[in-house]
């Protein structure tokens, strides 16, 4: 009996001991804070880039204690919820997203990746009032469709619209946006090339483009800018089936208007196809820019010698070693130690946009959705791996709703013949918010570059 | 818009369609013979344009001499296959067919993903970025080179069919495999052998793919669409037809983009399949019951 005794007063001894230290050791977790990953994992390259800078900022943010929650005072762990829309065509975009959201099983998505697949899978997103910040889409109309944005200049009963104005404010854009590019690069050509190649006449710049929303939504913003700001450029423009895989043709036509440069405007993947082909196959010896999204390892391995002093887009370069941004040699270097592999610009920002997402919820205390899209709405951190305008991270709340006014920079590649590679290096602008030196050399013309005529 | 751009139209047409007929002739003998409908054949130029790129990169070989080692890797990929899944289904419902090869679609993709990764590649040829310049049309070695393989490839292929004992077993079994097996042919192994030559061609195929072209995981499924608008336009199981369907169709394409535009490209050579199969339902060389 007392052995019995003795036994039970150890047990509760243990017992009690254990839920004290349990009480002294700060909580680390109520419960998990479920983060949705919206990227065409399983269907393109640049979704796996995504899944692992998602994977590779939950980790670390997990690793320093989570994300801490007033409403619960405790630190809670992020779980990873990858939503994997395929290929992100508008077919396969939504089920997935629906799916998660409407099980109550995310608090808040970041991703989207192309587009069309986003345009159709935020809408998911406004209807059930998710906090969702979009990292790949650069079509303004990701966040410019409702009555904030003024619909995106489209009517309110266009079927892309959104009147729910109260749905759209959980939808934020951490990237750039169609309208960046099309300024970017219509800024350089006037300012830079202009005065090099055509001071007496108009610049004559093409555009060819995947004819989607991607691609249209660029052609629209650089014919905007050029006629917004009265630029004297001629813009010879040039649409083809996204599915293609030759492209000389329309570069021949092109050719016969005799441009001074050549905007390309598609992925990582088929960009370094379409240069080569009009250099090599075409005979187009000009300037090809090639659209921020091309920030991306297989841009530069498949363009290889040819893109020697061709041109680069850029919102941020995590190649650049030494770097313009300390973080973003950080972030090189914790990426390629992780998985062995150059990481690529989508999933920088995709990175990033974990960040934002822990600072708002710290912010707003709960998982409240509204409260969330509240802090988001009111952030205000320094920039990061994505440059901005300001220096800051902060979503527009003007005719830009909810955008953070990137800003995007001109790159020069030049073939590194010993090193057997291709490098970029910043020629435009002279300067950035907060970055001392930031650009790092002058532009040049292509040593067999031949220039446009009427 | 001058003349010689519409003949560097022509030219492009020419070199996109060459590529199409290999892949499209290995396609038509697999249905001429075995009266199978192959759609991972694309995947099986995937699997080519990777191990020319392996080859090239891990050995150093030129690429060209790598597509020639590749070609016998998949043929014996190719016997595999036949022998593992489209034999045991031969001769019943063709919706297994069908089944099976969507199937085999997803397996190819994965294990190309698994062992390749996901980011495009393009096979690096010694002839990379030179040019031939002929005065107002300029053309890249490659494409001349790959010309000249897909003749070559398709003139030994006619004279297998045509002057080896084996070429006319598969002829007797692509017209009545039964009267073939009654005359002694083994038509297992003229299945075998008929699968294996498709899937070497379409290897061929795939080397020039990623020589001119970049390429990832997910290449297969528009050109084994066009490989059988091709054949469908030719006429199923003739050769000839094939060739003729590949330049048609590349023609039509790259005159539509000079023309129309380039989102028109596919659509006026899809259209002049439906043309040509309402005008002529068994294709341009087909014969009546394929």
């Amino acid at each position: 009996m007392q052995k019995k005794l003795l036994a039970i007063v150890v047990v509760l001894i243990i017992a009690v001991s254990a839920v004290a230290a349990w009480q002294l050791v700060p909580q680390t977790s109520a419960r998990e804070i479920r983060i949705g990953l919206v990227a065409p994992i399983s269907g393109q390259p640049l979704g796996q880039d995504m899944s692992r800078a998602a994977q590779l900022a939950v980790d670390e943010i997990n690793a320093a204690g989570g994300i801490y929650v007033a409403a619960w005072g405790a630190y809670a762990p992020i779980k990873l919820i990858s939503i994997d829309t395929v290929d992100d065509s508008p077919g396969n975009a939504v089920t997935p997203v629906k799916r998660e959201v409407e099980s109550g099983n995310v608090d808040l998505l970041i991703g989207g990746y192309g587009s069309a697949g986003t345009l159709a899978n935020e809408v998911i997103a406004i209807d059930n009032k998710v906090p969702y910040i979009i990292t790949g889409a650069s079509n303004a109309l990701v966040t410019r469709r409702g009555p904030q944005g003024n619909y995106g200049g489209l009517s309110s009963t266009d079927s892309q619209a959104i009147t729910d104005a109260d749905g759209m404010s959980y939808i934020f854009h951490y990237c750039t946006v169609t309208y960046d590019y099309g300024k970017t690069v219509v800024d350089f050509c006037n300012e830079v090339m202009k005065p090099m190649v055509a001071p007496d006449r108009d610049f004559r710049l093409a555009i060819l483009y995947r004819n989607d929303a991607f691609g249209t939504g660029v052609e629209k913003a650089t014919k905007y800018w050029i006629e917004t700001e009265n630029l004297p450029i001629m813009l010879i423009e040039r649409a083809y089936d996204p599915k293609a895989t030759t492209y000389q043709t329309d570069i021949t036509a092109i050719a016969d208007n005799n441009p001074d440069a050549v905007l390309i405007v598609d992925n990582p993947d088929k960009t370094p196809t379409i240069i080569k082909q009009g250099l090599n196959d075409v005979g187009l010896k000009t300037v090809y820019f090639a659209v921020e999204n091309n920030q991306d390892p297989t841009f530069y391995s498949l363009l290889g010698s040819t893109g020697d002093k061709q041109m680069l887009e850029a919102k941020s370069d995590p190649f650049q070693n030494p770097s313009y941004l300390p973080a973003i040699q950080t972030y090189l270097m914790n990426f390629t130690e992780a998985y062995d592999v150059m990481p690529g610009v989508n999933g920088a920002v995709t990175y990033d946009a974990f960040f934002i997402a822990k600072d708002a919820i710290e912010r707003a205390g709960t998982l409240d959705k509204a409260a969330v899209r509240d802090a988001l709405e009111a952030t205000n951190l320094p920039q990061s791996l994505l440059i901005t305008k300001t220096g800051r991270i902060q979503f527009d709340t003007g005719i830009n709703y909810h955008e953070i006014n990137a800003l995007t920079f001109m790159e020069q590649l030049t073939w590194n013949a010993p090193m057997d590679t291709l490098r970029a290096q910043i020629v435009w602008p002279a300067t950035a918010p907060g970055i001392s030196n930031f650009k790092q050399t002058d532009f040049v013309l292509p040593d067999n570059y031949v220039a446009g005529h009427p | 818009m001058d003349i010689s751009t519409i003949i560097l139209t022509l030219v492009w047409g020419v070199a996109i369609g060459c590529v199409y007929i290999l892949l499209a002739t290995g396609l038509n003998i697999i249905f001429g013979v075995m009266k199978l409908v192959n759609f991972a054949h694309g995947q099986l130029l995937m699997i080519g344009a990777y191990l020319t790129w392996t080859l090239t990169v891990t050995f150093g070989l030129n690429a060209y001499l790598a597509i020639v080692f590749t070609m016998p890797i998949v043929a014996v990929l190719g016997i595999a296959v036949e022998r593992l899944t489209f034999r045991r289904i031969l001769g019943t419902d063709k919706l297994n067919e069908i089944f099976i090869s969507l199937g085999l679609i997803y397996i190819f993709e994965n294990v190309a993903l698994l062992i390749w990764g996901d980011r495009s590649k393009q096979i690096i040829s010694p002839f990379n970025n030179m040019i031939l310049d002929l005065s107002s049309i300029s053309i890249t070695y490659d494409r001349v080179v790959a010309v000249v393989v897909v003749v070559l490839a398709l003139v030994a292929f006619g004279l297998l069919i045509k002057k080896t004992k084996i070429g006319l077993a598969m002829q007797a079994t692509s017209q009545k495999d039964t009267a073939a097996q009654l005359m002694g042919v083994n038509i297992e192994k003229i299945y075998m052998i008929t699968f294996a030559l498709g899937a070497a061609l379409a290897a061929c195929a795939g080397g020039l793919y990623g020589i001119i072209f970049s390429f990832n995981y997910q290449i297969g499924a528009m050109p084994t669409i066009i490989g059988f608008a091709i054949i469908i336009l030719g006429g199923l199981g003739s050769i000839k037809g094939a060739i003729v369907g590949g330049l048609l169709y590349g023609i039509a394409e790259q005159l539509a983009t000079l023309f129309l535009g380039g989102i028109w490209g596919s659509a006026v050579a899809f259209a002049l399949l439906i043309v040509v199969l309402i005008v002529r339902p068994k294709g341009i060389f087909g014969v009546k019951g394929e």
